[in-house]
């Protein structure tokens, strides 16, 4: 190595060297993390916007290479009230769902946020929903929500309460499709949260109450600002994953009825698998990937993910 | 004719000989003296599970024995087998030797040329024995598994038609009335019945494109305006609208809560345990309303699909077994259908394990389907083989086999849906369909 002999007039210029290695070898460290990353998410990835620019169907494979008009697709998407309604019913979903989800983990994270051995043994049966397989969190809910099946509609019969079948309620069905999907995630918010308020320190809290500040103020004005990151971050997971609400939706309603819970991912599949419009599918896809980026920067953007204390 | 590496033509001829004997003897086929023709051949064989499917797989190691060939049958749910197999076909893939041609792609599967004629392997004698019959799968039957020009591609294996029945009969009769026969009589028996012991008077699943179209037809409407050959829908019109405000009313008002979200097995279960009485439905499901696990056994009752102004239209449904156009192994794919479809298999299969769906004749007409298909003192047999019949005369199934049925089959299930949510008047719903249905279709490349 030329650096370690002194004598060579050319000492000086080994770091360049070492510098020109170090990066070869980052590079070779980093090369095969890049080449899984471009077969397993980019290659597909570009495929699919390749696909979007063409007017594919299962009918006639050849139009794989069609690039005649690429904007077609789009175009189409732009006059299709079909995918407008379901859009906007996504967003409903995943404002409505992920809300709850948000809420309700922070009631009952901060319910079980005490140090008794009785709350600390029910935390784990409160995680049982999240390890469920979405299609059993399906069927537990499509039994609960059939009404000639059902023990939540038999226990509102017996006691003169009858309610009609809320998933073939228009108004209602995607509420039900919300409160599923709420059941089965809301312990990734509790555990989020949980996990965070054990990291508060005493001082500022202390302090808070030694200068009179009530339950609310200490809550409002500290616990909050520490768990805002943690919230943001929460609900922009969910959020995320509120756009591949499919089995929820396939087993509880078929997006239905009518269209009243065709959200886009489930258009998206009815095009594709139903009626084999691979080019139209694909473009919704890519538009629900850019919505989904949209929203990752504009959270980043907004700062909401930092920790701020009033 | 294709052969492959593995075998020639004249070691072929030899064992499909042999192996014709064979078929006679299911169970009982010898080893063809040592000759097994497919020896080495793995058969990739895939259909939707349902009965026969189930009994196939139970019988294959026969045919393995027989001809020396390794099955594998994969037999997932129907949704799921469609997809995979129409992604499987549409990329040319070899990865199957026997599929099932589902019956509403039957069209767009076998016109874009992605299955194997059959008829040069029915006519060769050296591969067919001649009383293997095709002639005897009820034409009816035969007629979605061809091409415009008539040549056959799937052999029917099994077949669901619309039939109509009460599993609470016994309140009609209280209430003086018999099994409706017209649209009509069956609001004026709704009336009578619904509610009655807790019982809803009516249930269907939800798959209208299915169970909605009879009473379209009987109202003189029709999907398209003449399928195959001219596709442009016709669901806007005063017989469709009025056929929708029907069917719509009676899922309405005689239906349990939470009808629409019923599936076949559901709506099945229903009439099972007496909590819903009458229904229109397939009679694959309709007929273990008679079965042993069904409460309602002792009091159901059976007839045909109730007609309405325009005459009696009952869905008639089938599913062939064909082979991909890309298979390797299409002489050893022939043999299983034929061995899987032979007179005696197809009989056997309803002595031994109760089979209420065949597709021949002979079949139909034994004494021993007869037996079985005669449920709580209603002959079923005749009502389905007259129902494949009426269909086959009047060709009024040709709306659901031509390739875009799907989209049009959705569309009619949101209609449906929507009046009955009272999202939509019966008129709007239907202006919906039909205007939806032409943006499906064009974007599907229908001239219309």
């Amino acid at each position: 190595m030329a650096f370690l002999n002194p004598a060579r007039p050319k000492a000086e210029r080994a770091p360049a060297g070492w510098e020109q290695t170090r990066r070869r070898a980052y590079l070779a460290g980093l090369l095969p993390a890049l080449v899984v990353l471009g077969v397993i998410t980019l290659l597909p990835g570009l495929f699919l916007l390749g696909v979007s620019l063409t007017p594919l169907s299962l009918v006639n494979p050849g139009t794989v290479f069609d690039f005649s008009d690429p904007l077609g697709n789009y175009r189409e998407l732009l006059r299709d009230g079909r995918f407008h309604n379901s859009v906007l019913l996504q967003l409903h979903l995943s404002a409505t769902s992920v809300g709850l989800q948000l809420a309700v983990g922070l009631g009952v994270a901060l319910l079980l946020n005490v140090r008794a051995r009785f709350f600390e043994a029910i935390r784990a049966a409160f995680l049982i929903p999240m390890v469920l397989p979405p299609i059993v969190v399906a069927l537990i809910w499509k039994i609960l929500y059939t009404p000639d099946v059902s023990p939540l509609h038999r226990l509102l019969e017996e006691a003169g309460l009858p309610i009609d079948s809320l998933i073939t309620d228009p108004t209602l069905a995607i509420w039900a499709i919300a409160v599923a999907e709420t059941w089965q995630w809301f312990p990734f918010t509790m555990l989020m949260v949980l996990a965070t308020l054990q990291l508060i320190p005493d001082e500022p809290l202390e302090a808070a109450r030694i200068d009179g500040a009530n339950r609310w103020q200490v809550f409002r004005h500290i616990i909050l600002a520490y768990l805002r990151p943690a919230l943001v971050v929460c609900g922009l997971f969910r959020l995320i994953d509120s756009l591949k609400a499919f089995p929820l939706i396939y087993v509880l309603t078929n997006g239905g009825p009518g269209t009243a819970t065709e959200v886009t991912n489930y258009y998206g599949f009815i095009e594709a698998f139903n009626f084999s419009y691979w080019g139209y599918a694909s473009a919704i896809a890519v538009l629900m990937l850019g919505g989904v980026f949209a929203v990752s920067w504009l959270v980043g953007r907004l700062g909401w993910n930092e920790v701020h204390h009033d | 004719m294709a052969l492959t590496h593995e075998f020639s033509r004249r070691r072929l001829l030899a064992g499909a000989a042999a192996f014709g004997g064979g078929l006679l003897l299911p169970g009982k086929a010898p080893a063809y003296g040592g000759a097994k023709p497919f020896s080495g051949v793995t058969l990739n064989v895939s259909t939707f599970n349902a009965p026969f499917a189930r009994i196939l797989t139970k019988w294959l190691p026969e045919f393995e024995e027989a001809t020396g060939a390794r099955v594998v049958y994969d037999t997932p749910a129907f949704p799921v087998y469609n997809q995979r197999a129409d992604l499987e076909l549409s990329t040319g893939g070899a990865a199957y030797d026997v599929l099932n041609i589902t019956f509403i792609y039957s069209s767009r599967w076998i016109g874009a040329g992605w299955f194997t004629p059959l008829d040069d392997y029915i006519r060769d004698a050296n591969r067919t024995p001649a009383d293997w019959d095709v002639e005897d799968f009820l034409p009816g039957l035969r007629a979605p598994e061809s091409d415009k020009a008539g040549r056959l591609y799937g052999i029917p294996w099994t077949v669901d038609t619309f039939i109509s029945g009460a599993s609470r009969f016994d309140l009609f009769k209280n209430a003086g009335l018999g099994l409706p026969d017209t649209t009509d009589e069956l609001i004026t028996a709704l009336k009578a019945v619904h509610g009655k012991e807790k019982v809803a008077g009516f249930v269907t699943d939800n798959h209208y494109g299915w169970t909605f179209v009879p009473f379209l037809q009987a109202f003189g409407g029709n999907v398209f305006r003449n399928p195959p050959d001219d596709l442009t829908p016709v669901l806007d019109t005063p017989e469709v609208v009025a056929a929708a405000e029907y069917f719509a009313r009676i899922l309405k008002e005689f239906g349990p809560n939470g009808v629409l979200s019923y599936t076949e097995d559901q709506a099945l279960q229903a009439l099972q345990n007496g909590r819903a009485n009458y229904s229109a439905i397939g009679q694959t499901y309709l007929s273990q309303v008679g079965g042993p696990n069904s409460r309602t056994a002792s009091t159901v009752a059976y007839s045909p699909v109730v007609r309405g102004p325009a005459g009696r239209f009952p869905g008639v449904a089938t599913h062939g077994l064909g082979i991909p156009a890309a298979s390797k192994n299409k002489d050893a794919a022939w043999a299983f259908i034929q061995w899987a479809l032979s007179k005696k298999n197809t009989r056997r299969a309803i002595v031994e394990e109760r089979y209420a769906s065949p597709t021949r004749r002979s079949d139909f007409e034994s004494a021993e389907f007869k037996r079985i298909a005669t449920v709580n003192g209603y002959d079923l047999s005749e009502i389905i083989a007259s129902a494949v019949d009426l269909a086959a005369r009047q060709g009024h199934m040709k709306y659901r086999t031509v390739p875009v049925y799907p989209q049009v089959d959705q569309q009619l299930n949101k209609a449906i849906a929507n009046i009955v949510s009272g999202q939509l008047s019966p008129k709007q719903a239907i202006e919906q369909a039909q205007a939806g249905s032409i943006t499906d279709l064009r974007r599907a490349g229908v001239a219309i």
